[in-house]
């Protein structure tokens, strides 16, 4: 059972996650299920999750957003949040919502960008 | 004596006015009327119903006369003031106090809106008896928007110098605070800084507290949050400025910002933001 309103896919070695503007919770649900379910199937390093579209953040949907990073980071994957609007992240604040070590970045663009310096400084090594 | 003259001539003058025939003065006064740009000028029956129309008024409010003649005034007014009875009261007032102002919106017949400014006057003959109403509207759209214009403008510039924002290197903002922090201001902080990060696509900002006199728990708790919020949306946030009794203030009050760079100079700042978007600054060597 995939959620249409959502889209997970792969690029190189990354997962790229999209959000839609106002989620209900079947959707956030579907968005961790599925996250993890691609995690599990292709050989990558983490996941940007695209936020630039959502305009309404509730207490689950922030609660589901920081676990499933955290998941992620179990499953041996870095998460770059992207695209936070300004609104949201007042909000998220206001939730109290704590994002440990997961990154953040001001667009999808930038977010590659650091994961592609990351990649780098692997390599180098 | 160039006094008396001018007596005599205002007298002459009274005097012949006083000689023309009634139909030629109630002729001018036609031709005042329906010759006068700037104001709609028409007239109501006792009821509120339009009994008079001019040029100017359908120049203003778009109707024909055969369009408009025999209907109730309420149609140059906002269904919001209908419904809440403001025709009714207007005459009301101006029957009981012969006249009656008033400043708002009127309503075209293409449903546009103007900001007009209205008169009522009630019309009584020698014996007193009610004759309606006299109504003079001048359309004040263009002092309105000016209006506006001034207040958009001022409102602006003081949102600027409560919370400036500058663009110092591409990728890099600067907002340097002066004066107390209050938390109307801190929270105006935030959303301008927000914006203005998204807007500019600017992954680092320099928030410098150089001018700010004092901090309390609250303000440094807001600060705390706006560098928060500021990672949510992607940018780092590096807090400059911090001179040596602000830095014994956050100690002593037990501010965490263990999660935050700081630096006690601009300059301090500066470095590390160029640092975290890979810039550095280089020298020129001179050849010659």
């Amino acid at each position: 059972m995939t959620n249409e309103l959502i889209s997970v896919i792969k690029v190189h070695d990354l997962l790229l996650a999209t959000m839609p503007s106002d989620p209900d919770d079947a959707t956030v649900a579907a968005l961790q299920e599925e996250t993890l379910t691609a995690m599990d199937q292709h050989e990558v390093r983490g996941l940007i999750l695209d936020l630039s579209k959502v305009e309404i953040l509730d207490s689950y949907f922030a609660r589901t957003v920081a676990e499933t990073a955290q998941m992620v980071g179990l499953m041996g994957g870095e998460t770059v949040i992207a695209g936070m609007r300004p609104a949201v992240a007042i909000t998220a604040t206001e939730l109290g919502v704590t994002l440990g070590r997961t990154r953040t970045a001001l667009t999808v663009e930038r977010a590659l960008e650091l994961a592609g310096q990351r990649n780098n400084a692997t390599r180098r090594r | 004596m160039s006094v008396q003259t001018e007596v005599i001539t205002a007298e002459q003058a009274r005097k012949n006015t006083l000689n023309l025939p009634v139909e030629t003065s109630l002729e001018m006064l036609r031709l005042l009327v329906e010759n006068i740009k700037e104001y709609a000028i028409t007239t109501l029956d006792s009821h509120g119903l339009v009994m008079t129309w001019t040029p100017a008024a359908e120049r203003m409010k778009g109707y024909r006369p055969d369009e408009v003649i025999g209907r109730h005034f309420s149609i140059f007014y906002p269904k919001e003031d209908v419904s809440d009875g403001k025709c009714d009261r207007e005459l009301e007032v101006a029957a009981r106090e012969g006249r009656f102002e008033d400043e708002g919106w009127r309503v075209r017949k293409d449903g546009s809106r103007f900001w007009a400014n209205t008169v009522i006057t009630a019309l009584r003959d020698a014996q007193g008896n009610s004759k309606g109403f006299g109504k003079v509207t001048r359309d004040l759209s263009e002092r309105k928007q000016a209006e506006e214009r001034n207040k958009q403008q001022s409102q602006d510039i003081l949102e600027m110098a409560t919370v400036p924002a500058v663009q110092v290197w591409e990728g890099i903002l600067l907002v340097p605070l002066i004066g107390m922090l209050d938390s109307a201001r801190t929270q105006q902080l935030m959303e301008r800084l927000l914006q203005r990060l998204t807007e500019t696509s600017s992954p680092v900002a320099l928030l410098d507290i150089t001018g700010v006199p004092t901090i309390d728990t609250q303000t440094a708790q807001h600060l705390i949050e706006t560098i928060k919020a500021a990672r949510y949306v992607g940018a780092e946030v590096i807090l400059t400025g911090v001179r040596p009794a602000i830095a014994q203030t956050l100690v002593h009050l037990g501010v965490d910002l263990s999660h935050t760079t700081t630096r006690s100079s601009l300059t301090g700042g500066l470095r590390v933001a160029l640092s975290l978007l890979n810039l550095q600054v280089a020298g020129t060597t001179r050849n010659d």
